[in-house]
């Protein structure tokens, strides 16, 4: 087994949530990284883009909490796999000329994280995107790779002051029902929007490590389309950003990030 | 940074006593700290026992001031039943008393000097078990061990009062220049046939030593022109 | 430095065997209850006439905020107050016994009490109890001798100060404190002071939170100024509201019990006189 003194991990706190609509998925998270009572940093985005630099993986996120070591280890290392294949050292894209899906990179951080079973990656994430139906998914895991599709999920510090009201506001159908029901919530998008900012407010008052300023990122699924850059594929997706990243809403204080998928 | 503020509050010290012609002076630095943290960067570690004894404190705060109020409310009650003043015997041999009887429960080491009309200027050392030692001069706390030799070399009998005293001070700025749990300001306490004195000699007062630097304005200060007394206040 | 310490029976005051017990049982992984143990920003100062004493309103148990809106600042006698941090439970027994024993000292002498009784009361309580009880405290009063500020630790060990600071926030007021504090502030600069030091320990230290208590005590009065500053609104209220449909909880059975109204008529006998 692997080096494991006290040392090794550390909780950073934070909470993340996302909630997946028919069309639409959103995933929110706070900002702020602390151990104990200290603060290490207010402005820290728990929520990745896997392959920003070079794809912005436009088809889902993954937002984590935990030890922000880890948590930036292992989003380096899904950002590699999702451009590298592993065996081959072929890009991603090059093997199957498409972006990962998020149902396929959801797999993908199942088999990393389950990969370091007896060491694992001190991390709580959440994936939200949409999927190959242009429909709202959201995947929750534990720290070792145990994972399941939802229609709404939240994990970190707040997460289980949050967890109840989400339970109460967004019911899910129950998964023993068949035929098999949508997960997705029949919220609008924003009334979801509401319902994230109301739980992160009322998180922060209960939660010393929950801060109220939290970071959204918003899918919205508007077409298929055959798109100039993948013109083999039935159903490619192209991305923009449709305003600016880091918008800042001074009433608010939230900072909204959209993205969204149209022809 | 974890300070270890539930750390008891202890007092890294540098605490001395020395006779000379005619008196003692006692003098000690003024840090009391919890962990890493300065708790008290000007705290009084002379506690008067009676008019003509005063006590060094060293080790647990708490110990050692619990143990000096009620050597203070006995030598009181004693000085009452007597009517004439205690002697610094008896008072160091209370305080003996109470730590050797209470040596399970205590961490305080304590350095007793005072003058009496029978033996004049008397320095005891009542160090952690409970010993008692009559000495010419005693030096305790952390900071002790860096003036070992220096008291060898420095100390010299029939001193006189403002030699005693600048070697009292001199030896406090040296520990404080070393150890890093003494600090801040040097106080003394001077007992003799007149009664007792009081002194205070500020931080940026006291002589530099080895690669200590002058006191300069932070350069924030020193970028605003015109820097302010005030080192904070820009 | 050598240790002391020798396992001799001790000839009196209380034994702490079931507290070494206690050490040892949860170092082998007994899980024992745990309790308000307050992360906390409290200061105090003297001012030109008296001393300012303030507080954070944050009680938390472990990470979880158990109370938004506590009091710190204790009363102990009309022109003494004091703050604690530490065990909340600890502080709040410890300050509460203390103002009694002063109340009934005052009856006994006709006279207000003084901030050094108070002192002697609190430490040698915390002394006998050798840091077991946990209570951090700053004392701050005006009597016949003028203003006092002291701070008491949980070992019994006290200090007298012109500007104080205890609790997880400690650091960061003081901070605030050794950079602005000056002898002979007027009022409204010293509790201006406290307020800046106090929101320093509120918005650095997770521990403390909320809001800004602030207790001013000069000769012959005393201002309680209960949430002087209220730096944490909520911020976001949803524009929906939540409502909950009749019938949300399942009823499964009902079973009504009646109140027998048993009148009782008692016949009295005319009082003879």
């Amino acid at each position: 087994m692997a080096l494991r003194g006290d040392w090794v991990y550390e909780n950073n706190g934070g909470t993340c949530v996302a909630i997946a609509g028919s069309d639409y998925c959103v995933v929110a998270a706070d900002t702020r990284l602390s151990v104990g009572y200290s603060i290490h940093t207010r402005d820290y985005s728990k929520i990745c883009n896997l392959c920003d630099l070079l794809f912005p993986a436009d088809k889902c996120v993954l937002a984590s909490s935990g030890f922000q070591g880890d948590m930036k280890a292992l989003q380096k290392n899904l950002a590699a796999k999702h451009l590298v294949s592993v065996h081959l050292l072929h890009i991603y894209q090059h093997q199957h000329n498409k972006q990962m899906s998020c149902p396929a990179m959801a797999r993908l951080l199942s088999n990393t994280l389950y990969y370091k079973r007896f060491f694992p990656y001190y991390t709580f994430n959440i994936l939200g995107g949409l999927d190959n139906e242009g429909k709202g998914c959201v995947y929750t895991y534990d720290a070792v790779g145990s994972y399941e599709r939802v229609g709404y999920s939240c994990q970190g510090t707040g997460g289980a002051l949050i967890m109840p009201v989400l339970d109460n506001q967004l019911k899910s159908p129950s998964p023993l029902l068949l035929p098999a029901r949508d997960a997705v919530t029949p919220l609008s998008e924003s009334e979801a929007v509401d319902l994230v900012k109301d739980v992160f407010a009322s998180a922060t008052e209960r939660d010393i490590y929950t801060v109220r300023f939290p970071i959204f990122f918003f899918f919205q699924f508007l077409a298929f389309c055959e798109s100039d850059i993948f013109p083999t594929q039935q159903h490619a997706y192209s991305s923009r950003v449709l305003n600016d990243p880091n918008e800042y809403d001074p009433l608010i204080g939230f900072r909204l990030s959209y993205r969204i998928m149209h022809k | 940074m974890d300070p270890d503020l539930s750390a008891p509050h202890s007092m890294g010290t540098t605490i001395i006593g020395v006779t000379y012609d005619g008196g003692v002076v006692l003098g000690a630095d003024s840090r009391t700290s919890t962990g890493m943290y300065v708790a008290n960067r000007a705290s009084d570690k002379i506690t008067q026992l009676t008019d003509n004894v005063y006590v060094c404190r060293s080790g647990s705060a708490a110990d050692s001031q619990i143990l000096s109020d009620y050597v203070r409310y006995f030598l009181n009650q004693h000085t009452i039943q007597l009517g004439q003043p205690a002697t610094v015997k008896v008072a160091a041999n209370l305080v003996r008393l109470f730590s050797y009887q209470n040596k399970n429960m205590l961490q305080t080491g304590l350095i007793i000097g005072g003058w009496d009309k029978y033996e004049g200027g008397q320095i005891y050392s009542v160090p952690l078990g409970g010993t008692v030692l009559k000495q010419p001069f005693t030096i305790g706390g952390s900071g002790s061990s860096y003036l070992y030799g220096f008291f060898d070399q420095a100390w010299k009998d029939g001193m006189s009062k403002d030699e005693a005293e600048k070697l009292v001070v001199k030896a406090v700025s040296l520990a404080i220049a070393r150890d890093g749990a003494s600090g801040g300001v040097v106080r003394t306490v001077t007992i003799n046939a007149e009664g007792a004195t009081r002194n205070f000699y500020s931080g940026d007062s006291l002589p530099l030593w080895h690669e200590e630097l002058e006191p300069r304005n932070s350069l924030l200060d020193i970028l605003v022109s015109g820097a302010s007394p005030e080192p904070m206040s820009i | 430095m050598e240790k002391a310490r020798v396992d001799l029976p001790p000839k009196g005051g209380f034994s702490f065997d079931l507290c070494r017990r206690n050490e040892m049982l949860t170092k082998k992984g007994l899980q024992l209850p745990g309790f308000r143990k307050t992360g906390t920003t409290i200061v105090g100062l003297i001012f030109e006439d008296g001393v300012i004493l303030g507080a954070d309103t944050r009680a938390t148990e472990g990470p979880i905020v158990a109370d938004k809106n506590c009091e710190k600042i204790h009363y102990m006698a009309p022109n003494i107050y004091c703050c604690g941090a530490g065990t909340a439970a600890d502080t709040e027994a410890v300050t509460d016994m203390v103002s009694s024993q002063l109340q009934l000292h005052r009856y006994a002498t006709r006279r207000e009490s003084r901030v050094i009784t108070a002192l002697t009361l609190l430490k040698s309580h915390l002394f006998s109890y050798q840091g077991h009880v946990s209570a951090a405290l700053v004392l701050g009063g005006v009597d016949i001798t003028g203003p006092h500020l002291h701070t008491v630790y949980p070992h019994g060990s006290t200090d007298t100060l012109p500007f104080a600071t205890m609790g997880s926030g400690s650091l960061a007021a003081m901070a605030v404190f050794e950079s602005k504090y000056k002898e002979g502030l007027t009022r409204e600069d010293g509790i201006q002071l406290v307020g800046e030091a106090i929101c320093s320990g509120i918005f650095n230290d997770l521990g403390s939170g909320s809001n800004v208590d602030v207790c001013v005590i000069t000769k012959g009065k005393t201002d309680y100024l209960r949430n002087h500053q209220l730096p944490n609104p909520r911020t976001y209220i949803s524009s929906r509201g939540y409502s909950f449909d009749r019938g949300h909880t399942e009823v499964l059975s009902t079973k009504i019990t009646p109140l027998k109204l048993k009148a009782e008529v008692v016949e009295n006998d005319a009082m003879e006189e």
